[in-house]
């Protein structure tokens, strides 16, 4: 992220989760990037910040219709699908990217396809 | 878990296709690509998409096809229809479409200016009167062999196909055609280029003995297992090009079990009941993703083709379309890959999944840990073709050994092999003529 930009901002009753908004991501893409290059301990932090309140988070978002999310609760959004994104490494692999896989940076995904969800 | 099917013993249905060691030569010879580049790329239909990414008249995209030397615009005309055409443009060849996706009114050359409507007709030509007796009718698009099944748009090289694409795929599969997949609307796509041949590649996808190996970290949980891991499939179907493998899953895992986020009740209590402790990420995308899909998927409403052993852990049938296209059937999405050939140690593999759309964050969610959970599995399914192709180009070994459950591999090298020996004959016969 440029550092320029100001930091996301979340829905103010998940503000704990503040901390954790540089996984506050819009693609794939830098998901899994940001996956494969943290620690197995951020991965993990991440993970107990968020899980306790996860179904608090999806009740809060289904409040919106995914094609006009105000901006904190897209944000939010984001970092819910992050944890998506975290789940093989913290409940199959117990580390952070596929055991003995094959190069996640090879398997590009097609971000600009058109039958792509809006979020 | 009495009603598992062991001992098969399939190949005795086919007697044709033997039992003895296959040979490796056609994964790493040029001489073998070349073959196949006439006996089967240029002359089969090759799925290049769904009719779900072009919806609207002068919606296009374009499909290199190394296989067939070729460029290909898929397009939707004013008729609605689905046209396909070489990317050459009648006058100096110029590619006609740069773009690999848009949408138009025409196709304009960048060149000098040729256009050509959505049916590839030539309709404008700057200073044509400089032209000798240009006729305009004889300078159209070169036109390709485009039709449609169950919404999988196919092209053909072959002007005139030997059969029609209704013909080709009946026999195999009309026992699936009615599966509703214009409800999986929402899509998402990779792609590769692996450093190895693409029937080693396919070969990785058309049997389940390799699940309690490469899978071992990941969904081997998720599979309806044996003691001792091994992974007998319910049954397996060959024909004359195609083939099919039905598999069974864990109902107690969120990934072995996708019908409980369409069916919910005891299907979402069965997949909750074990995951909400083991994996309680998992869990959570399924109790937020239920009652989100804009369709509901009835295992009963299922054409009959699918699951077509009734096993209650059903999970998905892989359909191997020949020559290179795997499409895999679950009970509310599907997968849908290709193994393009690039050169004979050279594959494009284009992976998609299409899901029902989900209105909800929630449903949102689930979807995505689905397919990150897919993505992962393909990322073990790959890890070992380059290391394969290695170890096949040493030369050490000459043929393979397979097992009863491995038949789909065997099919598959059998029926590459006749479609590139009746090239050979049919060649011999030109000559000799």
């Amino acid at each position: 992220m440029n550092p320029h930009d100001i930091a996301p901002t979340l829905p103010a009753q998940f503000a704990a989760l503040t901390p954790f908004t540089n996984w506050c991501l819009a693609t794939e893409t830098e998901r899994n990037r940001k996956r494969n290059a943290s620690a197995m301990l951020e991965l993990q932090a991440f993970r107990d910040a968020i899980l306790p309140q996860v179904d608090e988070v999806v009740r809060y978002l289904d409040g919106f219709s995914l094609d006009a999310m105000p901006k904190d609760a897209l944000n939010l959004m984001h970092m819910l699908l992050s944890l998506a994104e975290i789940a093989p490494a913290v409940e199959s692999y117990h580390q952070p990217g596929v055991i003995d896989g094959y190069d996640p940076a090879r398997f590009v995904a097609d971000e600009q396809f058109v039958m792509r969800p809006s979020v | 878990m009495d009603q598992k099917v062991i001992n098969l013993k399939l190949h005795d249905r086919y007697p044709e296709l033997g039992k003895g060691p296959v040979p490796v030569d056609p994964y790493i010879s040029q001489d073998y690509y070349r073959r196949e580049q006439g006996g089967i790329f240029r002359k089969t239909w090759l799925h290049v998409g769904r009719v779900e990414e072009i919806p609207s008249a002068g919606d296009y995209f374009v499909k290199d096809l190394a296989s067939c030397d070729t460029s290909i615009i898929v397009v939707r005309n004013k008729k609605g229809e689905v046209r396909a055409m070489h990317n050459v443009c009648s006058h100096r060849m110029n590619q006609i479409v740069y773009e690999q996706r848009g949408h138009t009114r025409k196709f304009f050359c960048k060149f000098h200016g040729w256009a050509y409507d959505l049916d590839g007709n030539l309709t404008g030509v700057p200073d044509e009167e400089c032209f000798f007796d240009l006729d305009r009718c004889e300078h159209g698009l070169s036109m390709v062999a485009c039709d449609v099944w169950q919404g999988f748009i196919f092209v053909n090289m072959d002007p005139e196909p030997a059969l029609s694409l209704a013909d080709f795929m009946r026999p195999m599969f009309g026992g699936i055609e009615g599966f509703p997949f214009d409800k999986l609307t929402t899509g998402f796509g990779w792609s590769t280029v692996v450093n190895c041949n693409w029937k080693l590649a396919l070969d990785a996808f058309q049997e389940a003995y390799h699940v309690a190996y490469v899978h071992g970290h990941s969904i081997a949980d998720a599979i309806d297992t044996e003691s001792g891991g091994s992974m007998p499939p319910l049954d397996a179907l060959c024909g004359e090009y195609h083939r099919r493998l039905s598999i069974a899953g864990n109902p107690k895992s969120v990934y072995g079990n996708p019908n409980a986020v369409t069916a919910g009740g005891e299907a979402a209590k069965e997949a909750l009941a074990v995951s909400g402790e083991s994996k309680p990420i998992a869990a959570a995308a399924l109790r937020a993703g239920m009652g989100s899909a804009t369709h509901q998927f009835l295992k009963e409403d299922l054409p009959q083709g699918m699951n077509w052993t009734g096993h209650p852990n059903w999970l998905f049938d892989i359909n191997v379309v020949f020559p290179d296209f795997y499409l895999s059937l679950r009970p509310n999405y599907c997968q849908a890959y290709n193994f393009r050939p690039i050169a004979h140690n050279k594959t494009l593999l284009e992976a998609r999944v299409y899901y029902p759309e989900m209105k909800t964050a929630g449903g949102r969610f689930y979807l995505e840990y689905m397919k990150v959970t897919l993505r992962d599995v393909l990322l073990e399914d790959l890890s070992t073709l380059e290391r394969t192709q290695a170890a096949v180009e040493t030369g050490v070994k000459k043929n393979m050994v397979l097992q009863d459950y491995e038949l789909l591999v065997r099919h598959s090298a059998h029926v590459v092999d006749r479609m590139v020996q009746q090239q050979a004959q049919q060649s011999t016969k030109k000559e000799n003529a």
